[in-house]
């Protein structure tokens, strides 16, 4: 039954696997998971790793455990109320205790359940101790034995299942699934009734002892109505939101390590001045380098837009990791020089780039669409040129891929420098074609 | 018996409750507690007063771009081995010639190989039972470290170099291992995956004001409220690096001394607001728009 679980979190974007499953098959024998809000921490401390994760995995859980579907931007509230789940639990609620709440009641009363968590039930019973040693100093002792009774009633229904079995646990929560999609199933029978709830739907805080006081609920409907939560898009060109994932992506470039030598020229010269006392003097040496060139097609209208976004991701690159970074501007395809100035005055020709060290990072930042003509075979040299001197180059396009197809100079550049797409998938893409181009290399 | 208890703070320390969960669920599982967060949110902080509160052994391994997992483990101190073999020649040699020894190899036998071998908080904590080990800011280091730790971390076993001494510690007494990381390198997936993951979001204005009271109980409520809403105020208005939880207790500490009347003038004056603002841009825009400093503004933004 679970082990479906990492393959319907994958369809939300989650990285679920198999290990996944172990671990809270773990957390079951342990204890861990004694109610379905149990399950919700348990899960989202091992499959959540990004407070991205967060939105797409309460959708996932929520649909996977509920048959709640979430759809895009609506509301956790509205998710529930629309749900047949959600319908039949209330039901049964109201056949037991009467109707006596707004539908707005009845979800934050569902969400507590649902999040119910056995903190929240030691947290309850310990109370109830504190409850036991204090009574004879409280006055009013009906109102005592009153809250007593009640709260012994709804410990009775909070559901324990330390007992049972992950695989019952799992049968039961199946039954209650399949029960979800047969339409006549017929309310009654529904799980959840006389304490035997694997949600730990017990009956209604109808006494007025509110239990779900984490707020898992609270986070979950935070957590969906709160953009900051969806994933960012990362197949979208370049925006103000994914350029920290683009960052992320972009930092792949940075070759670094740190290790410990033997420092055999301080060695030889400090054992000569103690005499023949030969002590190995380490050197640590941390390498990091990051040098990039950055060529960035400034001209024609088309490129506009995204130019801000390119300068803002090397800024932030340049800023973060204090690295060299220089920058040179094109107009629609390099001939035999580029400019340093973005208005292109300040022109340095192709050979003074191209005598570099070859340890940079080349990126060419453009729509590579011109006028068939304007791709002339100086200009194709060039690029030739600047592969075989930059082994690490790469070209971003604005453009989504599925358009390139239609731009002939596209399909010719293509041909020349390696092309990848202006988006966080397209710059992780080329990161990693040039760290492997780098592999090779030193193999050689 | 590894202490598996529910610990939701103490008397210095306010733990949320998700957190709380969170590092109950690790430490039951006997796995890694990853917490990641804005910086000044208590991230380091729940390690030492957990430790503290319970009495239990803290081992801290604060890392940085030279780290290497050996300083984490443990390492063979060649520089002492070679000294004290050197020293055991020096001194036959003198005691040939009738002298006495003159340098000392301080109790260490080149004979025992594990008198050599530095121990890592790592091998540290393994060794006393049921302690806490802390791995703080692992996102300063380099990018191999966290690999480099899984192996570690993953088997209860460590081999100390050269001497070839197992550490091994059982289930029952596995550390408490926490490890902080403020997100300024992403981490390796096959790390996280072996890590209980867990966010701490931004306190809200009541939390806020329980933190408070826990660091400073002395303060008059209507005074915290003040720098409260002062202090959400400046985190709402975009600045570069908004301020954190711990430069607000900061802050209240340099007002508290004052009585309460002359701490709320302080307060909607600003002063110490160097305490919150750490750069001169930010700096700049809250003298702008909280401080309503319009004349200067415009004679600033005029090109000259």
């Amino acid at each position: 039954m679970f082990t479906r679980l990492p393959a319907y979190f994958k369809d939300f974007g989650l990285d679920v696997d198999v290990r996944a499953l172990l671990v809270m098959q773990r957390a079951f024998q342990k204890g861990l998971i004694k109610t379905l809000g149990d399950i919700y921490n348990v899960l989202k401390g091992i499959i959540v790793k990004d407070p991205m994760h967060m939105g797409p995995f309460t959708k996932a859980y929520y649909s996977y455990f509920m048959n709640i579907e979430i759809g895009e931007r609506e509301s956790l509230e509205d998710a529930i109320l629309r749900s047949e789940y959600f319908r039949k639990w209330r039901d049964d609620q109201i056949d037991r205790f009467g109707d006596d709440a707004e539908d707005e009641t009845w979800v934050h009363r569902f969400l507590d359940q649902a999040h119910l968590t056995q903190y929240d039930i030691k947290e309850v019973l310990d109370g109830r101790d504190i409850w036991d040693k204090d009574s004879g100093d409280v006055e009013d002792e009906n109102w005592d034995a009153l809250h007593e009774e009640a709260i012994e009633k709804r410990l009775e229904k909070m559901a324990d299942y330390s007992d049972l079995s992950l695989e019952e646990l799992l049968e039961r929560m199946q039954q209650v699934r399949e029960q979800q999609k047969g339409r006549h199933s017929g309310g009654s029978h529904w799980i959840g009734q006389a304490g035997i709830s694997p949600y730990g739907f017990g009956g209604a805080a109808k006494d007025g002892i509110r239990v779900g006081g984490h707020g898992g609920g609270k986070m979950a409907r935070r957590v969906l109505q709160d953009e900051k939560y969806f994933p960012v898009d990362r197949d979208a060109i370049l925006n103000d939101t994914n350029v920290d994932a683009a960052l992320s992506s972009l930092k792949g470039v940075i070759q670094e390590s740190s290790t410990e030598y033997l420092d055999v020229k301080q060695t030889i010269q400090q054992g000569l001045k103690r005499g023949g006392l030969f002590i190995p003097e380490l050197k640590y040496e941390t390498d990091q380098q990051l040098r990039v060139i950055l060529l960035i097609d400034n001209g024609g209208y088309s490129m506009d837009p995204y130019i801000r976004q390119v300068q803002l991701l090397f800024r932030k690159m340049k800023t973060r990791f204090a690295h060299d970074l220089e920058t040179y501007y094109f107009h629609n395809t390099i001939y035999d020089r580029v400019y340093e100035d973005a208005q292109r005055r300040k022109a340095i020709s192709i050979e003074r780039v191209l005598e570099k060290d070859k340890a940079y990072h080349v990126f060419i930042i453009g729509d590579a669409a011109m006028a068939s003509y304007e791709l002339s075979k100086t200009s194709m040299n060039t690029y030739r040129a600047l592969c075989q001197h930059f082994t690490k180059i790469c070209w971003l396009n604005p453009e989504l891929e599925r358009y390139w197809k239609h731009t002939f100079t596209i399909m010719v550049i293509k041909e020349l420098v390696p092309m990848f797409t202006l988006t966080p998938n397209g710059i992780e893409k080329a990161v990693v074609h040039m760290n492997r181009k780098l592999k090779s290399a030193n193999e050689i | 018996m590894a202490d598996t208890t529910f610990w939701t703070g103490s008397q210095h320390y306010l733990c949320d409750p998700a957190l709380a969960q969170s590092f109950h669920i690790a430490r039951t599982l006997g796995m890694p507690l990853l917490i990641e967060g804005e910086p000044g949110t208590g991230k380091t902080e729940l390690p030492i007063q957990y430790a503290r509160d319970l009495g239990l052994d803290l081992f801290i391994y604060p890392t940085g771009s030279k780290s290497n997992v050996d300083q984490f483990v443990g390492r063979f101190d060649h520089v002492k081995y070679l000294r004290d073999s050197q020293i055991e020649i020096l001194n036959a040699q003198r005691s040939e010639k009738g002298l006495d020894a003159s340098l000392h190899t301080s109790g260490r036998n080149t004979e025992n190989l594990s008198d050599y071998v530095i121990k890592g908080p790592c091998a540290q904590a393994y060794e006393s039972a049921n302690s806490v080990l802390l791995i703080d800011e692992i996102d300063k280091a380099p990018r191999e470290f966290p690999n480099d730790l899984l192996y570690a971390l993953s088997h209860r076993k460590l081999v100390m170099p050269e001497s070839g001494d197992v550490i091994e510690v059982s289930e029952e007494n596995m550390p408490a291992i926490i490890i902080t990381s403020n997100r300024e390198q992403e981490l390796p997936t096959a790390f996280k995956g072996r890590c209980i993951y867990h966010y701490i979001h931004f306190p809200d204005a009541d939390t806020m004001q329980k933190i408070v009271s826990k660091h400073h109980p002395k303060i008059e409520d209507k005074v915290v409220d003040r720098a409260i809403d002062i202090f959400y105020h400046l985190r709402n208005i975009g600045l570069d690096r908004a301020p954190t939880t711990r430069e607000l207790l900061n802050w209240l500490k340099y007002i508290k001394d004052t009585s309460s009347e002359a701490a709320i003038e302080k307060i909607e004056k600003l002063e110490g607001l160097g305490a919150l603002v750490k750069t001169q841009a930010d700096l700049e825009k809250v003298q702008r728009r909280v401080l309503g400093d319009s004349e200067d503004y415009f004679r600033r933004s005029t090109p000259n």
